[in-house]
């Protein structure tokens, strides 16, 4: 019996899922112990944590996808994003007028079509902190 | 500074913990007995990561000790 104990008893994409499906579960609690941390050090240290298995999802997620072991869903359609952004603009105006409305109009207001000005790469501008890792838990 | 941590902090450190400890196992399995050279090598390199992220919360858990009450309160 001991001949087979190197033998895969899982396919080799079922292997990775599970981790892979692992990662993604202890991203989230990573995410949560920060969120819950009352300590600073705690909370740098979950959010250091959660930054490393984060890039370890990334990582096993490309190398299955270069392997063919993770189907993509297909690319959505231009006009159901169009519509998206439509509607979202809509929705947009009709918050701002509201909080308008609840602050009297005394908030600084923004400039006309302010949802136009929000590119992608502006959100992500607002880069995160570099992790700074505790030097007394490593 | 460094505080006393909560017992939810404890919960959370030690739920993490029994993560890492699973992720170090599922890891040396597929490291061992995947076919594919590729899962193989990053199955190799996430078991060394998992215990290293293994012993870093187990460090913060000795890095509190001291600060811990010896009776329950509401420090």
């Amino acid at each position: 019996m001991y001949q087979n104990h190197h033998q895969a008893l899982l396919p080799d994409e079922d292997l990775a899922y599970t981790i892979l499906a692992d990662l993604k579960r202890v991203t989230r609690e990573y995410a949560t112990g920060a969120t819950e941390a009352n300590c600073d050090n705690v909370r740098q240290l979950f959010t250091n944590l959660l930054n490393t298995t984060l890039h370890l999802q990334g990582d096993l997620y490309r190398v299955m996808k270069q392997n063919n072991m993770y189907s993509t869903s297909s690319p959505a359609l231009k006009q159901d994003i169009d519509k998206q952004i439509q509607q979202n603009k809509q929705n947009l105006q009709k918050t701002q007028q509201l909080v308008q409305r609840i602050t009297g109009g005394q908030q600084q207001q923004h400039p006309p079509g302010f949802a136009n000005l929000v590119t992608p790469g502006q959100v992500h501008q607002g880069q995160l902190q570099q992790p700074q890792s505790p030097a007394y838990y490593s | 500074m460094m505080q006393p941590l909560t017992g939810k902090e404890v919960e959370y450190i030690v739920d993490s913990i029994s993560n890492e400890d699973l992720l170090i196992k599922q890891n040396a399995v597929a490291a061992t007995t995947a076919t594919n050279p590729a899962i193989r090598q990053i199955c190799q390199q996430f078991q060394q990561v998992h215990e290293q992220n293994y012993n870093t919360l187990l460090n913060a858990l000795n890095a509190h000790l001291p600060l811990a009450p010896t009776q329950p309160g509401n420090q």
